[in-house]
């Protein structure tokens, strides 16, 4: 359900609703899908959607550079083991 | 004295010491030296013939700077360009300059297959892997093959007046111009960049501004004429990656665009972050806000905090704020580096007094030999061997520079330089659009962001997305427009022009707190 909400938000807004298929582990940096204010944007989205704070040290790409990285990451937050 | 000595030169004091750290690789100045000689060696035998343009598409990246010196010491002229160049962007560049030759990787070569006939290469330099022979018989070659080529490279006889670089800017009609800098336009504001930062081969900086603008092209000319080092980034997305490679490679220098800044204060580490290597920071690229300076020195307090102004057409620098100055001149661009002399002229041509408004015009080795093909425009701000600039601005008792607006609607939006008619035109290009007008409004993270103003035609309906998607099919992403405002008619003068000050005035932008 996570994986599908952020997939939907990455197509969406950096694909642009494109058939371009996007792998679950491939990382937005190495494949030039977000930029640096990108990424603020999909700290908006998790925040905004999951109601969770994403703290500046936790802005790295283990948390944020995929999809799976990023549903991954919102679990921990939600389970309050990050 | 032609750019590409700065390496020579460089390789012959220092020859093990690190010219550039990207990532695992980190090469020496001999390393470097000897394989931007085998890449030259080879594009002479690809037929790369003195003054011959060759287009750059790669990220910064050691790479980066072989290509660029190979084509310098071939004797060609570097035609660098965003990788994540769209066909419509590459079409315009290419008709105009007529490269004989790319230099990229594998993204871009996708592209290039697709519309074939419409490129004048008579090859193709690919860095990574290609499962293609060639597009419609353009021989493509493997960048690392030619590398490791080892023949010699024919002396070409050069002057300091041949053209070494040509960068393009967006111009305002949203044709893009092609910035034609000479070696001795590079050399002397590389050499007044050294003078005022007082950088030397002690120094290394964090560079996470793209090689292929004019302010990440004078961090890699000062560097390598020192002997210091590039450390190479381009992970700023997530900003606290790059705080870690700064402490960890201990640079001693940042340079950056207002947003740039904003990104750092706002999602980083960098007030917990200690950086004591830091000696100085470099700001370009439109004003920063005081607060945000303000902040940047509360976070590095022993760093000096230079701020710049400068164009693509002056080399890139022309003047600077000295650190000292910051809290006295405040909202000031400083005075003229050296070696460049600075005027605000009235319309009458004559230098105004305090206080009154005219344009900043400057002498110097720095300013471009013109637009490359494009002699009427070269002569409209190149007069009397000075460059008029279309930055309006006043000077006070002390004559310290304080821009107050640009003639021409540019958007400055991040590192960019935007023409709203290039956009506008992709946007009219749609057919269910009858009218379109293209703005920068203030963001405190980018400086400005673009809007699209939008009237469609009677009868047909568009949605936003529809029209997001259209833009993202023929413009590069930091292009298109973050949101669209759908208008039955846009404001317009007695003689039909879009009054776009209206359109920026009936605006909020959202604040965002730094």
């Amino acid at each position: 359900m996570i994986e599908e909400q952020v997939r939907h938000f990455i197509t969406e807004n950096f694909l642009f609703g494109e058939e371009k298929k996007v792998a679950d582990t491939d990382s937005f940096l190495e494949n030039g899908i977000i930029d640096s204010t990108g990424v603020l944007e999909v700290v908006s989205f998790v925040e905004d959607t999951f109601n969770i704070k994403v703290k500046d040290e936790e802005m790295i790409p283990e948390n944020l550079d995929s999809i799976s990285n990023l549903a991954n990451f919102i679990k921990r937050k939600q389970n309050g083991s990050n | 004295m032609l750019i590409d000595n700065f390496l020579k030169n460089s390789a012959s004091k220092y020859p093990d010491k690190t010219a550039i750290i990207h990532g695992n690789t980190r090469m020496t100045y001999s390393e470097l030296l000897a394989i931007s000689l085998n890449l030259a060696a080879a594009l002479q035998g690809y037929g790369l013939r003195r003054g011959d343009r060759i287009i750059i598409a790669l990220n910064n990246s050691a790479e980066y700077l072989i290509a660029y010196f190979g084509v310098q010491l071939a004797g060609g002229i570097v035609v660098a360009v965003n990788p994540d160049i769209k066909p419509r962007g590459l079409h315009k560049i290419t008709a105009d300059c007529k490269p004989s030759g790319i230099i990229t990787n594998t993204g871009l070569i996708k592209l290039l297959e697709a519309d074939k006939e419409k490129y004048p290469f008579s090859f193709i330099l690919l860095h990574g892997e290609s499962k293609t022979d060639g597009a419609d018989n353009i021989p493509i070659y493997s960048f690392n093959e030619c590398c490791k080529h080892e023949g010699s490279v024919d002396t070409v006889d050069r002057a300091e007046t041949d053209i070494a670089s040509i960068i393009y800017t967006s111009g305002t009609t949203g044709e893009p111009k092609g910035v034609m800098l000479m070696h001795k336009n590079l050399m002397a504001n590389a050499h007044s960049i050294v003078n005022y930062l007082s950088l030397s081969e002690k120094d290394s900086v964090m560079v996470v501004l793209p090689f292929y603008y004019s302010y990440g092209n004078s961090l890699l000319l000062t560097h390598i004429m020192q002997g210091g080092t590039l450390v190479v980034d381009n992970r700023f997305m997530y900003p606290n990656v790059v705080l870690e490679s700064m402490v960890r490679e201990k640079v001693t220098g940042f340079a950056g665009v207002p947003s740039t800044f904003a990104i750092l204060l706002n999602r980083s580490n960098l007030k917990s972050c200690p950086l004591p290597s830091l000696r100085y920071i470099t700001q370009a690229g439109g004003p920063m806000p005081h607060v945000m300076a303000n902040e940047i020195l509360k976070a590095v307090p022993h760093a000096k905090l230079y701020i710049m102004y400068g164009q693509t057409e002056a080399s890139a620098r022309l003047s600077y704020l000295p650190p000292d100055d910051l809290y006295r001149k405040h909202g000031s661009v400083g005075k003229a580096i050296p070696g460049v002399t600075l005027h605000v002229l009235n319309e009458k041509n004559e230098q105004v007094k305090p206080g009154e408004t005219g344009e900043i015009v400057a002498e110097g080795k720095n300013i471009m030999a013109g637009y490359w093909g494009k002699t009427e425009e070269s002569a409209k701000i190149l007069r009397n061997g000075r460059l008029y600039t279309g930055d309006m601005a006043t000077v006070d008792e002390e004559g310290y520079i304080y821009i107050l607006s640009r003639k021409s609607d540019m958007i400055k939006s991040g590192a960019h330089r935007i023409a709203p008619r290039e956009i506008e035109e992709v946007i009219l290009e749609h057919p269910n659009v009858f009218e379109a007008a293209v703005v920068g409004m203030e963001d405190a993270i980018l400086g400005e962001a673009i809007h699209a103003y939008v009237v469609l035609k009677d009868g047909c309906i568009c949605t936003e997305k529809e029209l997001m998607r259209w833009c993202h099919e023929n413009l590069p992403t930091y292009k298109i427009p973050k949101s669209f405002h759908f208008a039955e008619s846009l404001p317009k003068t007695e003689s039909g022009k879009i009054k776009k000050h209206e359109l920026k005035k009936n605006y909020s932008p959202i604040e965002v707190s730094i």
